[in-house]
């Protein structure tokens, strides 16, 4: 069984034409998945628009501009708002590594390649640059903003399901939005979330927390470098055995704490197991290694053998091809 | 603007009226061809009975299957939409939306109206579901002078409690839940073997109405409560539980308007009692249109109050096209203008005067066609709005398109509504759609007349359905399973 995904670097500093044929290409799969549990459960357009003016009200130009590049028909407006989507879960292994010369936010992604965007955006739209791997169109996954602001997200391991928004879009609003990390924090705060979701970012000043988000209780933010996927307990033991959040969890705490690890050494751990995960099958493989530099504002994706560095002043638009075996991942 | 003293001032105001108006319901029926008197007056529908040729009808074009539980929530669905929000907007003039009417709506759809800009032009949802209470009917004519069938309002708690509190109106009994519609609610009883039938949903009522039970006609008259008096319609008969139209019993099914329904003296009754129900209504607070039931008793001539629909119904249709709406303004316009910021003053009493003389009222007949079979199937072809015509032999054939009942010039055409349509599920209950013609449709006996029947063959006879059986249906009743789309037409 081998799964190829294409990821593509597209830069458009205002909302347009490239974003556009993004939105046309995935719309299909995405209004298939967001009808899947039938569209009454999804919250009406009003309700969506209603909760995204109450606690992102900034990010609402960007959504008008977007619903209409979409068509101005009413689902995809609902879906864009990402306001209680239908739930999805996730892997992920994210880590900080802070030292008085460098600050590196480093996480790999596991999920189905086959549901991954495989877009890198890089845009302009509210007078700061954003670089950022995309996910439902305009959320994010991670990214970094022209401030340095890094961050990256893993699912929480809970089941619980709520009120609030996807985090991809709590992301972008981050990004788009906030410059330092008591600045995030104070939105990860503040913005429900319609699932758990454990939240790292990083900043040029080499701050970073990690936020436990969930729809049921308060947020946990705390100065914690490191996370998988559960949420302090472990509540849901088959995804933790699944997906060996503590394992992943230990092997990247002893890294951190380790006064010896270099940014290359804990980079490198991402690219072998524990961290590097090959069960594809089951959708919990390592779809690529992200890499951000909060203090030089620069943007790294590994895949085995291949990788691309961006910047905000060296971006080229590109594409690059990538096989996802059952035994690992061979690049071509 | 200075005061409005003529019903012509009216007339000029609503004409030149360049405020947004919105009727927002399931179908455009209930206030067909009010955009002719009306300026930037517009239909927002869930179904688009007219293929898109109707200029002043919008509906969404992204819609799925949905099972709606009620009207409200079909405006509800309608008003979060954002084709619909955005259309609103287009139209308005800064904070400012328009005016919105409705058939039924609760409180989300106000909250919704006031973030949207719109003025409900209707008291508020709880006094209106206040006055829908039957119990509180009853209580209201009491006051008023306007009586009900001999009743009782007592809580049931079994079939000895029952026959205890009712001792005094006989054994044969009618009882009556304070809300539901037509044929869901009423209960005929005259046995312990008929109460347990009905047992359950009458103990879970905290109080009921319990009537002794007539031999009847029902009728149905419109008004509207304004601050000069309340403006009085014409006294109707309904069509109640045919079973060529209806699989519901004792279920509403049409009306007719003409002058000779019933005699002078219980057409005056009506009327009075009419009015001054409205005045009393106007004491509680209430305003606007409003559509009262009345009961006829066939063997005395008595006239009592059946039931309040605080709203427009499915027999304003009917209302507002007869001749004397077209001489003065159709009863809808004294509700707008009672909603509107206008200084009015009219002599109501007048207007009364006129609109009871039997040559104001020329004679109408609408058929509302459900499907009365249990079976479900997809619909492949379905009559087009418009009007159709009936040849010597009785079958019918499809004239010209329009949107106006009037359109229809004598006996031998109709106006028809399509609701369903190809694409659509017919099962039982579902509505087809609305014929309206000239005329009569029931004889002196209220028993459905040849035309009537042929009419409603003919236009079943345009329907084509394809079964379930058949594997592309399947799939789309598959995909439609998560909707559904299973909603009545009041």
């Amino acid at each position: 069984m081998e799964k190829t995904l294409i990821f593509r670097t597209v830069r458009e500093e205002s909302p347009g034409a490239k974003w556009q044929s993004l939105f046309d290409y995935h719309w299909p799969a995405y209004e298939q998945w967001y009808l899947a549990e039938g569209e009454r459960e999804r919250p009406a357009y009003l309700a969506c628009y209603n909760a995204l003016r109450q606690h992102m009200p900034e990010l609402l130009d960007t959504y008008r501009t977007l619903c209409d590049l979409a068509g101005g028909g009413d689902l995809a407006a609902r879906l864009l708002s990402l306001y209680r989507p239908p739930p999805y879960i996730t892997g992920c292994s994210q880590a900080v590594l802070a030292r008085s010369d460098t600050t590196v936010l480093a996480r790999n992604y596991d999920y189905p390649p086959e549901l991954c965007e495989g877009t890198i955006l890089y845009t302009n739209w509210n007078g700061r640059g954003v670089i950022a791997m995309s996910d439902c169109l305009w959320g994010v996954l991670d990214g970094i903003n022209d401030r340095g602001l890094s961050v990256s997200l893993a699912f929480g391991g809970r089941k619980v399901v709520g009120e609030g928004f996807g985090a991809p879009i709590i992301l972008r609003y981050i990004l788009e939005f906030c410059d330092t990390v008591p600045e995030a924090a104070a939105v990860l705060a503040r913005v429900p979330t319609h699932m758990a979701y454990n939240i790292t970012v990083a900043d040029a000043a080499g701050r970073y927390v990690t936020a436990m988000i969930a729809p049921d209780q308060r947020a946990s933010i705390r100065r914690v470098p490191v996370a998988t996927n559960h949420q302090k307990k472990i509540e849901w033991y088959a995804h933790a055995l699944a997906s060996e959040t503590l394992i992943r969890e230990r092997q990247l705490s002893i890294l951190v704490d380790d006064e010896a690890t270099t940014e290359e050494r804990l980079v490198s751990a991402f690219f072998s197991p524990p961290l590097f995960r090959h069960d594809y099958r089951r959708g919990l493989g390592t779809v690529y290694t992200a890499v951000y530099r909060p203090r030089d504002g620069h943007a790294q994706y590994h895949w085995p053998g291949m990788w691309l560095k961006l910047s905000f002043d060296h971006f080229p638009e590109q594409q690059l091809t990538v096989r996802y075996g059952a035994r690992g991942l061979n690049a071509g | 603007m200075r005061k409005i003293t003529t019903i012509a001032d009216v007339r000029r105001h609503f004409l030149s009226n360049k405020e947004p108006i919105y009727f927002i319901s399931a179908t455009n029926f209930n206030l067909l061809g009010i955009g002719d008197w009306v300026g930037s007056f517009r239909h927002i529908n869930y179904i688009d009975c007219f293929d898109g040729q109707q200029r002043n009808v919008f509906v969404p074009k992204e819609k799925f299957p949905r099972d709606f539980e009620s009207i409200e929530d079909i405006n509800n669905y309608l008003l979060e939409h954002k084709e619909v929000i955005d259309f609103i907007g287009s139209r308005a003039d800064g904070e400012s939306a328009g005016v919105a009417a409705f058939l039924m709506f609760d409180e989300h759809t106000e909250e919704v109206c006031k973030q949207l800009g719109l003025r409900v032009a209707f008291p508020p949802a709880a006094l209106r579901q206040r006055m829908d209470n039957k119990i509180e009917t009853v209580r209201i004519g009491n006051k008023a002078g306007v009586p009900s069938v001999p009743n009782v309002l007592a809580k049931v708690g079994s079939y000895q409690e029952l026959c205890e509190v009712s001792q005094e109106l006989g054994n044969d009994l009618v009882v009556q839940t304070a809300f539901g519609d037509s044929g869901h609610t009423t209960f005929f009883i005259a046995s312990e073997e008929d109460y347990y039938k009905h047992a359950e949903e009458i103990e879970a009522e905290p109080e009921v109405k319990i009537m002794k039970r007539i031999n009847c006609r029902g009728s149905a008259i419109e008004a509207c409560a304004t601050r000069c008096g309340t403006v009085v319609g014409p006294l109707m008969t309904e069509l109640v539980g045919f079973k060529t139209l209806t699989p519901y019993k004792g279920g509403w099914c049409g009306n007719e308007m003409f002058a000779g329904a019933f005699t002078q003296e219980i057409r005056d009754k009506a009327r009075e009692y009419t009015f001054l129900f409205g005045e009393a209504l106007r004491e509680e607070g209430y305003r606007g249109y409003f559509e009262l039931d009345f009961l006829i008793d066939m063997d005395n001539g008595e006239v009592y109050l059946g039931e309040l629909n605080p709203r427009v119904t499915g027999a304003s249709s009917l209302t507002n096209v007869a001749a004397f709406a077209h001489s003065d303004i159709p009863l809808f316009l004294f509700h707008l203008l009672e909603f509107s910021d206008l200084d009015f003053e009219l002599d109501i009493e007048e207007i009364n005067h006129r609109w009871s003389h039997p040559d104001s009222v020329d004679s109408w007949s609408q058929l509302v066609i459900k499907h009365t079979d249990e079976s479900v199937d997809l619909l492949t072809q379905a009559p087009r709005t418009g009007v159709w015509k009936m040849a010597e032999d009785g079958s019918i054939g499809y004239d010209h398109y329009s949107y106006h009942p009037h359109a229809a010039e004598n006996d031998q055409e109709g106006f028809f509504l399509r609701i369903s349509g190809a694409g659509d599920f017919r099962y039982e209950g579902a509505d087809l759609g609305i014929l309206i013609t000239r005329g009569r449709l029931m004889d002196d006996d209220f028993q459905l007349t040849e035309r009537a029947r042929a009419w409603i063959d003919g236009i079943r006879g345009q329907y084509a359905g394809q079964s379930l059986q058949d594997p592309v249906v399947e799939e789309v009743a598959v995909s439609h399973a998560v909707g559904g789309g299973n909603f009545k037409i009041l």
